[in-house]
């Protein structure tokens, strides 16, 4: 037969009688997404979002099953086709049911893939954990020990029994392996970026810079780098030596410069650095204490103060503070108190206003610190504070007593009236919050932080900022996400170009605290398994030395850690077309509300294949590769309608030797039919 | 002297008890012969028993099965003697229908002597092409719902130069409230394959299948008694051959209405749409060239070919040649099956036949749920193919409901659409999810807690289902929905804005309310409420009631109503 032509986006093309719509776009390179197209089986028609407009009908038209015809006129891109594929996309998104990412990925501020390097680990490979790790995590040692840890909050291994102990992998990681790792950099160009601040986000910022290819100085008032790392951040918690290795790591790297004693106003000044440089990093941090708001309150140290003055003493005994009251809740208090500790054998005591579940501080903080032999005193709020003639102090309080729960969801504290008392103490720390002094010239929010672009971290034209200088008082893995974004957004702006993180979609079952048991989905049936505790050196030796606290995890102890890992997110995580083209066309998840998503039953019977329904967009190729390709008739059609299932004749698991070919899952579009091993070379 | 008694014993008359009347009958032993007889089309006036005399026919309606009752008629007394509606006789136009319920379905004598299978001899002494030109020239247009010119769909098979063609009867009605199939098979059935045979040797298929739902067990046992008697009587040896005839019963599914579904499923495979081209008269059961017609259009064949399909089109409208079968049902005084010339108005159809009342009918939906509705101020709109696809609104295979200012067009977009849902295939995206989410928003809707968005989202994501589908289902399956929101747009409004459901039809949005000063405290709506919503001192408890209706239908005094949602 002869020749026929046919139209598509406006390029007239020739085509052969019984081709498809889309077997003649691809063979011209037109790009037409396509979810359940399988050339080597007919026609399917089911996605639809592989639809094209047919000009002369008007008509929409699935075109993996249109067969062409002479003088047709298709449409297959532009506003209109976006549109329909977007619909589709979340049409079928809304009854998606699964997790793209796992939650403690989602939940790490700086996204680092977590499940992977647990994974890396257990399987002995903390080199390659380490390489996770740094993608977004330039300083693991740091936060292998003073991080939060977001990640273990959101883990799912909390409906069983506790979170699985994450932070300890990177620990592990980076104490075995940082000295020799090395990243892959991208060539130094002539363009230099000036940092204010060689605190996390500062580092982060210079670290991503590096990678990308663009050098850094780093300016900071203090006489070494490290910022709150350094003097915030105490030696038992964080030993200064493995900051020091830490920090030396970006000497290696080259390309980065510290400028320390340099004082903002004093020895530099933002003008100056703005004409010198491509761009201005502010990274200033929150060094400014909150006030008591106490009469005499100038007789106390401010928590960070006390601390900076210690680090300065090289985190030694120099000076007993004697007995010691530290006013505050949070975790600057905690440091305050732990650190007082190990300076005196006076008591040392916690006054806090409301009760320690409304505590900010950090849960193993308060515990620690009780250990150590912290006293608590709470619904306790201090009225003014005075020095005896003996040189000691006396701090008036009040009791309190909890109200209605205020704007922050606590219950708010207020004064028993008749219930003052008086304690004496040698030395009274307020440590109540602490607040950003930013820089003269850069743009401020409300709350007096640095207002950036969210996405970019841009303040002000070559100015941005990144860190607890924009978010206030916040953690180290904050401000290492931070310093990524500001890094990513000064990469574009060098290239004349503005910084959009690219749309990702996550699809997610839901908080574990919102699950059961039974509605996680399992590679492998879960064995009850307690989580790994840190061990920790001698109390007696706690709070007599600066010595850090705990150990890092053995090889053996992240082993049998790793095992309780349930591998929460998708196993086709790096090639599902559905999230591809969602992606693509801008489809969300959300995007219907209330969605009835089906029963999250799933099949691991078969030792190396999962079968998860709940995944599957019902599009039927593996059915037909199954009838079409492989010859068997292993998987069928149930239900109608919505209810629509595919799944094997009465549940039955596949058969073992359906190992041998895989041909359907190698066609499933999404994570229906998968193989069960996450391999690890496909982690990175 | 009475001759003959015929009892109405289609579906809609056994139902309403005519068996039990015709057993009462035959135990009074009658001298005369008791004859079992298809619909005549007045459901409301079922059972209907015919008495023939040698001075005439004598029709009572509302038939009970009492020896004292059955004596009076026996008598030819002046009892519940039937009268047709005084405007009907005039609309009507009984021409497909004209021996339904006047001749015995399972008898091929009383076929042949009422002029049966004369048409089928006529058309053998004609060539084929002969007989698909007369097709053409009548005009006739598939009943089933499409409006395909059937000599065209005719010609297409007929051009085919393959052994093997298939000619397969369409009968599986599905959609709510219709029932003109399911009748003409149980009354007619040898009218249909009348047609059908005809059909055969004009297009030389050599094969036919009555694809026909299992829930209609008369029509199914109609047609395969009426199957063997016309084998016996040889009038299936067609071109030179025997042509087997087979009743292929339906799993029940709405889509295998869809012919590329209709023939997956009659292969034995799951009943799903596909794409089509390739079209069944190319590539259809088991990859012969098959050709799907719908029972309505069949049996309209035999009349084309007695009466020449130039008489045929005179009847009708110039582009919709015939007459149509509707369904009637919903708010009006004589429901049933009816039978009109085309061209006639929906206003005479509701009005004129159907006995709805003035002033109380605020749409009709047409075509099921695939159709639309049209509100009462476009009843003047002639019933053609055209004129209904103008307004949103399908012919479809011929469902007709009246809705009556006292239901809610949300709540009725949500039972269409509910059907729907309930009967898409699941093989498209569009369809599959897209009914559901569609379903769920109305629901949030007449449920109270919809908002403008919820309106907008109805809108934007029907337009795109019916761009996004594969078959007729999904194309049409938000048509209720989009027409509904066409014209009564206000309603939609009045949920998500005010809570106000003016017809007082959504639960969610409204309370039931005990006037005290009319109430007479009888006590009735007490005793009558399942839940003891009422109080002794006669106060709703709202937070109680389940809005049942029953105190309301109870109430002598009709001191209970429902009213507008108090706000909380």
């Amino acid at each position: 037969m002869s020749e026929i032509t046919i139209t598509i986006d406006g390029q007239e093309l020739s085509a052969k009688p019984g081709q498809t719509v889309l077997e003649v776009a691809k063979e011209n390179k037109i790009d037409i997404p396509t979810l359940c197209h399988d050339n080597r089986v007919g026609i399917n028609t089911s996605c639809f979002v592989c639809v094209v407009k047919d000009e002369n009908t008007g008509n929409w038209l699935p075109s993996c099953s249109n067969p062409v015809q002479d003088g047709m006129n298709i449409t297959a891109s532009g506003h209109e086709a976006d549109d329909m594929r977007q619909t589709a996309l979340n049409l079928l998104l809304s009854e998606h049911s699964g997790d793209c990412e796992a939650p403690c990925t989602i939940s790490c501020p700086a996204h680092a893939k977590v499940e992977e390097y647990v994974r890396a680990g257990r399987e002995g490979d903390h080199w390659l954990a380490l390489d996770i790790i740094k993608q977004r995590i330039p300083l693991p040692i740091s936060i292998g020990r003073v991080c939060p840890r977001f990640c273990e909050k959101d883990c799912r291994r909390n409906v069983k029994e506790d979170a699985v102990a994450i932070n300890d992998f990177k620990r592990l990681a980076a104490d075995l392996h940082y000295d020799e790792y090395m990243e892959d950099m991208e060539e130094l160009t002539d363009k230099k970026v000036a940092i204010i601040g060689a605190g996390p986000a500062g580092l982060a910022t210079a670290y991503f810079l590096r990678i990308e290819g663009i050098g850094s100085v780093l300016f900071d008032r203090l006489p070494e780098p490290g910022g709150m790392l350094r003097y915030g951040i105490p030696e038992y918690r964080l030993p200064k030596d493995l900051l020091d290795k830490e920090i030396d790591h970006f000497n290696k790297m080259g390309g980065i410069e510290f400028k320390c004693n340099q004082k903002l106003g004093t020895d530099i000044e933002l003008f100056d650095l703005k004409e010198e440089y491509d761009a201005v990093v502010v990274a200033v941090g929150s060094w400014k204490s909150s006030s008591m708001r106490t009469e005499g309150e100038e007789l106390a140290y401010n928590g960070i103060e006390y601390l900076e003055d210690i680090a300065h003493d090289g985190w030694q005994a120099k000076r007993d503070p004697g007995e010691t009251l530290v006013v505050g809740g949070g975790n600057t208090a905690m440091d305050c108190v732990r650190t007082s500790l190990r300076l005196t054998d006076e008591k040392v005591s916690c006054l806090y206003r409301r009760t320690e579940k409304e505590m900010p501080a950090e849960q193993i903080e308060i515990d620690e610190a009780r250990e150590e032999g912290c006293d608590f005193q709470f619904l306790t709020q201090p009225i003014s504070l005075r020095e005896k003639d003996n040189g000691r102090l006396v701090l008036e309080c009040i009791k309190m007593e909890l109200g209605e729960p205020d704007a922050s969801g606590r219950r708010r504290p207020i004064p028993i009236e008749g219930s003052e008392f008086e304690v004496e103490a040698d030395t009274v720390i307020a440590a109540i919050g602490q607040k950003t002094i930013a820089p003269e010239g850069v743009p401020t929010n409300q709350w007096g932080d640095v207002d950036v672009n969210e996405n970019n971290c841009q303040a002000d034209e070559s100015i941005f900022a990144a860190g607890d200088c924009v978010s206030g008082p916040a953690t180290v893995v904050e401000a290492v996400a931070g310093g990524r974004r500001a890094a990513l957004g000064i990469k574009a702006y060098l290239a004349g170009e503005e910084y959009n993180p690219e749309y990702q979609i996550n699809v997610s079952r839901g908080y574990w605290q919102s699950l059961n048991e039974d509605e996680l989905v399992y590679l492998k049936e879960p064995e009850d398994k307690e989580r790994v505790e840190q061990s920790l050196i001698e109390l007696s030796e706690r709070i007599s030395t600066f010595k850090e606290v705990s150990y890092t995890f053995t090889e053996e102890e992240i082993v049998q850690e790793g095992k309780r890992c349930f591998e929460c997110s998708c196993t086709a995580k790096t090639d599902c077309k559905l999230k591809e083209h969602s992606e693509d066309f801008g489809a969300d998840p959300e995007y219907f509300k209330e969605n009835v998503k089906l029963d999250h039953s799933y099949n691991i019977e078969h030792p190396q294949i999962i079968m998860d329904p709940g995944k599957c967009i019902k599009c039927g190729i593996c059915i037909k590769i199954c009838n079409e390709v492989v010859n068997e008739y292993l998987l069928g059609f149930k239900n109608r309608g919505y209810e629509t299932k595919i799944g094997t004749a009465f549940g039955e698991p596949l058969p073992v030797n359906c190992e041998e070919c895989g041909e359907c899952i190698e066609a499933c579009p999404v994570g229906a039919l998968d193989w069960k091993i996450k391999k690890l070379e496909e982690m990175q | 002297m009475v001759k003959r008694i015929k009892v109405g014993m289609a579906s809609c008359g056994i139902a309403a008890g005519a068996g039990e009347v015709k057993d009462k009958i035959l135990e009074m032993n009658p001298d005369a012969e008791v004859v079992e007889v298809g619909c005549i089309g007045h459901c409301h006036a079922e059972p209907l028993v015919e008495i023939e005399t040698e001075e005439g026919s004598y029709l009572y309606q509302e038939v009970e099965p009492e020896e004292e009752f059955i004596d009076k008629i026996l008598n030819l007394e002046d009892y519940s003697r039937f009268v047709s509606p005084a405007n009907r006789e005039s609309k009507e136009k009984l021409y497909v229908t004209e021996l339904a319920g006047k001749i015995n379905p399972v008898s091929i004598e009383e076929y042949e002597d009422n002029g049966g299978y004369s048409a089928l001899k006529k058309a053998l002494e004609m060539e084929p092409d002969q007989i698909v030109e007369e097709v053409k020239t009548s005009g006739l247009r598939g009943r089933g719902g499409g409006g395909f010119p059937t000599g065209l769909k005719w010609s297409f098979l007929a051009g085919k130069d393959d052994k093997d063609k298939v000619l397969i009867c369409n009968a599986d009605e599905g959609d709510p409230g219709a029932f003109m199939d399911r009748s003409t098979m149980e009354s007619l059935p040898h009218q249909l394959l009348e047609g059908m045979l005809i059909g055969a040797y004009a297009t030389g298929a050599n094969r036919m299948f009555i694809y026909c739902r299992a829930e209609y067990p008369l029509a199914v046992k109609n047609l395969n008694i009426a199957i063997k008697q016309l084998e016996e009587a040889g009038y299936n040896y067609i071109n030179g051959a025997d042509i087997k005839i087979t009743v292929k019963e339906g799993a029940g599914a709405f889509v295998c209405g869809e012919e590329t579904a209709l023939i997956h499923s009659l292969e034995g495979k799951r009943g799903t749409p596909r794409f089509r081209p390739p079209y069944p008269t190319d590539y259809g059961y088991k990859g012969r060239p098959s050709m799907i017609n719908n029972v309505e259009t069949l049996a309209n064949i035999p009349l084309i070919i007695r009466d020449g399909g130039e008489k045929y089109s005179q009847i009708g409208t110039e582009n919709s040649t015939g007459t149509k079968l509707f369904a009637l049902a919903g708010d009006l005084e004589y429901s049933g099956l009816v039978e009109v010339p085309m061209g006639i108005t929906i206003g005479e159809v509701v009005y004129d036949i159907g006995g709805a009342e003035d002033g109380t009918v605020k749409a009709v939906q047409i075509g099921g749920p695939s159709g639309g509705c049209i509100p009462e101020e476009h009843f003047d709109t002639p019933i053609d193919y055209d004129s209904l696809t103008k307004l949103g609104a399908i012919m479809g295979s011929g469902g007709l409901i009246v809705i009556s200012k006292g239901r809610c067009m949300v709540e009725t977009a949500r039972y269409f659409l509910e059907f729907t849902t309930k009967e898409s295939c699941g093989k498209c995206t569009f369809c599959r999810i897209g009914t559901k989410r569609m379903l769920e928003t109305l629901e949030r809707i007449t449920g109270g807690e919809g908002s403008h968005e919820d309106v907008q989202l109805l809108g934007d994501l029907g337009k795109k289902i019916i761009k996004g589908s594969l078959c007729g289902l999904g194309q049409t399956a938000p048509k209720p929905v989009l027409s509904t929101l066409n014209f009564f747009e206000n309603e939609y409004l009045d949920h998500v804005d005010e809570g106000y459901c003016a017809a007082m039809e959504c639960k969610a949005l409204v309370d039931v309310y005990l006037d005290q000063e009319t109430c007479i405290e009888c006590g009735q709506c007490i005793k009558v409420c399942p839940v003891d919503a009422i109080s002794d001192d006669f106060v709703v408890d709202n937070g109680i009631c389940t809005r049942c209706n029953s105190c309301i239908e109870v109430c002598p005094v009709d001191a209970i109503s429902r009213v507008k949602r108090e706000e909380e």
